[in-house]
């Protein structure tokens, strides 16, 4: 009864394995961390993105069905199997080291600039008293360092989901952001980002880390 | 498979499995099409030895535990010990043989509904020789062998046969897929930075995708399994949503709005992308066709709008809106109207996935201070918290067939990442190396 079905089956998914990915030939995308967007893999005649953020799209729709099982036989040949779901060798990139040695870099030059952290309180966005002192010191050093351009970075504590940490960093560095501009600093030099609760300054799982680690920290742009 | 009980047609009605809708054309009755139900009988399996017939001493017990414990996992089966119940597992070839009559009869006395057995070899003094595995199945409803495999392939894929065979046996008494094939892709931590990468959903066979040395996160399946979709930090200023082909490496760009882009989510049919973008402030949900590359903006709110999750027939989203205060669950049609609150209970409620079921959305809910695990149906009527005790738990994903999910926990100390079951029972930890694994999501079925 499900040989019709599962024939069909075997034979794409056999297809696969051996052509590799059909229908994907004319791609022209760049791997790496900082790949442009890209285009190439637009389905219906390469129609080109025109709008300005959006890359190319593939067809990520379900083609096949049954999963590639042909059902138990009282006579089987023989099927051969593969590891599955194909997956390329990663890129050792040159993009971990340049990155490495940026970050060293905005570091280094943070440190030199004596730029301070905003701290904030669990779940909040708000900036407290000292806070407010902190930034006023980092205003002061941008202005007198007006060439200067600042990265204003969210963090959060482990707590919490990654994604909604997300948004909740964006919140921080954003609140530390416009009050800069409050106390004059032009806001064409700040720019903000988000890392959630991915690049934490302290790992343990206690209070004193957590508060480490719920800051608006401000980076120094080095590079681009 | 007289005695196996046809249990009642199925209920979903959103979810149709390819290879159920292609069951169910061809008019087959003796399938399970229910394996979800609580009223839900196991069928008893018993492994009768997957025996070595010529190769290194580890060959056949290595296929054999594999099988046994995809064989658990399925939930479809009860796995029982045949020598406790003092059933004899000789070799008995392809079961045609008079030796074997013994065993079955054995078998049906003691109530095993399904016998499993085979043999596997290697020739190792032949170069790139290949395993060869045989599998054989007898019902006793049937009073029959029902049927094999002969699978052929290098040693290194001894697991993938085990699992294959696995999920035939699936296939052959539910009509599903099975999901003893399907994959997890997750983020480790490589040197401060947070990569991509994939493994087998019982935690082997690890690989890299990503080593850019920064910030990539959350990774999504495509719903034909070829590409990971996820959030990632050009030059770590900018913050775009990427995808990735699994089998060539390619990676770019497909959202790069400016802001905060992130918790991509494609629906069901590949025809939309719902993400969680900041471009025009604060965040929001939008939804790009795929096809045409219109960007339509889902939720208009002053509050943090996020992490989209389509439900299995693609016309509705759960998300995630901090309006109102804290993060809390709300519904909508994937057109953004008729929007309505889902949670209630708890003042943070995140991370939603809806099963692909769709009978339950799993989140993350902060009970006592502790972020755990919580299922509620779509009509708010039932909800129970899964897991219990110390640790942040996180990102929750459903198995293809609705009876798992995988999610990362600190329960352990370090972030590491768990399988269980719906109900919240059988914990099982899937990675032991590392120090941060997280945002695990589980693959379609193959």
């Amino acid at each position: 009864m499900t040989k019709t079905l599962c024939t069909c089956g075997v034979v794409l998914v056999m297809s696969m394995a051996l052509i590799g990915m059909p229908g994907c030939s004319k791609k022209s995308v760049q791997s790496g961390g900082d790949s442009q967007s890209t285009q190439g893999m637009a389905k219906g005649g390469g129609a080109d993105s025109s709008k300005s953020g959006v890359g190319s799209f593939p067809d990520t729709g379900v083609q096949s069905g049954g999963g590639g099982l042909r059902g138990l036989d009282k006579n089987p040949s023989e099927e051969r199997v593969g590891s599955g779901t194909m997956l390329a060798k990663v890129d050792p990139s040159s993009s971990a080291e340049r990155q490495m040695d940026e970050i060293r870099a905005e570091q280094a030059a943070s440190a030199a600039a004596g730029l301070r952290d905003v701290l904030f309180g669990y779940d909040s966005w708000t900036i407290s008293e000292d806070g407010r002192q902190a930034l006023s010191r980092d205003a002061e050093w941008m202005k007198s360092n007006p060439s200067a351009l600042v990265k204003v970075e969210g963090h959060c504590d482990e707590r919490g989901t990654a994604a909604y940490n997300l948004v909740l960093g964006e919140k921080r560095a954003k609140a530390a952001r416009n009050y800069l501009v409050e106390l004059g600093v032009g806001a064409n030099r700040l720019s903000v980002v988000s890392y959630g609760k991915e690049r934490p300054s302290c790992n343990e799982h206690a209070e004193s880390c957590y508060q480490q680690n719920r800051r608006g920290h401000l980076a120094v742009k080095t590079g681009k | 498979m007289t005695q196996v009980k046809l249990i009642s047609a199925w209920f979903g009605g959103a979810l149709l499995l390819a290879g159920v809708v292609g069951i169910l054309e061809s008019g087959a009755a003796d399938v399970f099409l229910e394996a979800t139900r609580p009223d839900f009988q196991k069928i008893s399996l018993g492994v009768a030895g997957i025996h070595n017939a010529g190769g290194p001493d580890w060959l056949g017990g290595r296929i054999e535990e594999v099988l046994k414990k995809d064989v658990q996992r399925s939930l479809v089966f009860d796995l029982v010990d045949l020598p406790s119940l003092g059933i004899q597992t000789p070799d008995v070839g392809n079961g045609m043989g008079v030796g074997s009559k013994a065993v079955f009869k054995q078998a049906a006395e003691k109530g095993v509904s399904v016998l499993v057995w085979g043999k596997a070899s290697l020739k190792e003094a032949e170069k790139n020789a290949d395993v060869n595995m045989e599998g054989f199945v007898y019902d006793s409803g049937s009073d029959e062998v029902v049927g094999g495999k002969r699978y052929a392939g290098s040693p290194s894929v001894v697991r993938q046969m085990a699992h294959r065979f696995a999920d035939e046996l699936v296939f052959r008494y539910t009509g599903e897929p099975g999901i003893a094939r399907t994959k997890i892709a997750y983020v480790a931590e490589q040197g401060g930075a947070r990569e991509l990468f994939v493994m087998d959903y019982d935690g082997y066979d690890a690989r890299q995708l990503t080593a850019d040395g920064f910030l990539n996160l959350m990774p999504q399946w495509s719903p034909d399994r070829r590409f990971l979709i996820f959030t990632a930090y050009r030059n770590r200023n900018t913050q775009d949503i990427d995808m990735i082909e699994l089998a060539t490496g390619k990676r770019w760009t497909v959202i790069s709005l400016g802001g905060l882009n992130i918790t991509p989510a494609l629906s069901p049919d590949g025809n939309f992308l719902a993400f969680a973008s900041s471009h025009e402030g604060n965040s929001e949900v939008y939804r790009l066709d795929t096809r045409t590359k219109a960007i339509q903006r889902l939720t208009v709110n002053p509050s943090g709008d996020l992490s989209p999750s389509w439900s299995p027939n693609g016309r509705e989203l759960v998300f995630v809106s901090d309006r109102g205060g804290g993060p809390q669950l709300f519904l909508m049609g994937s057109d953004g109207l008729n929007v309505r609150r889902l949670t209630f209970e708890g003042d943070y409620n995140a991370a939603p996935v809806w099963s692909p079921r769709g009978n339950w959305i799993a989140y993350v809910c902060r009970t006592h201070k502790e972020y755990k695990l919580c299922v509620i149906s779509p009509d708010g009527q039932k909800r129970m918290q899964l897991t219990t005790g110390p640790g942040v738990d996180d990102s929750p994903s459903w198995s293809p067939d609705g009876r798992h999910l995988v999610f990362s926990s600190t329960a352990d100390g370090k972030s590491h990442i768990y399988m269980m079951d719906a109900d919240g029972k059988d914990i099982e930890r899937l990675t032991f190396q590392g120090t941060h694994n997280s945002a695990p999501s589980w693959s379609p079925a193959s």
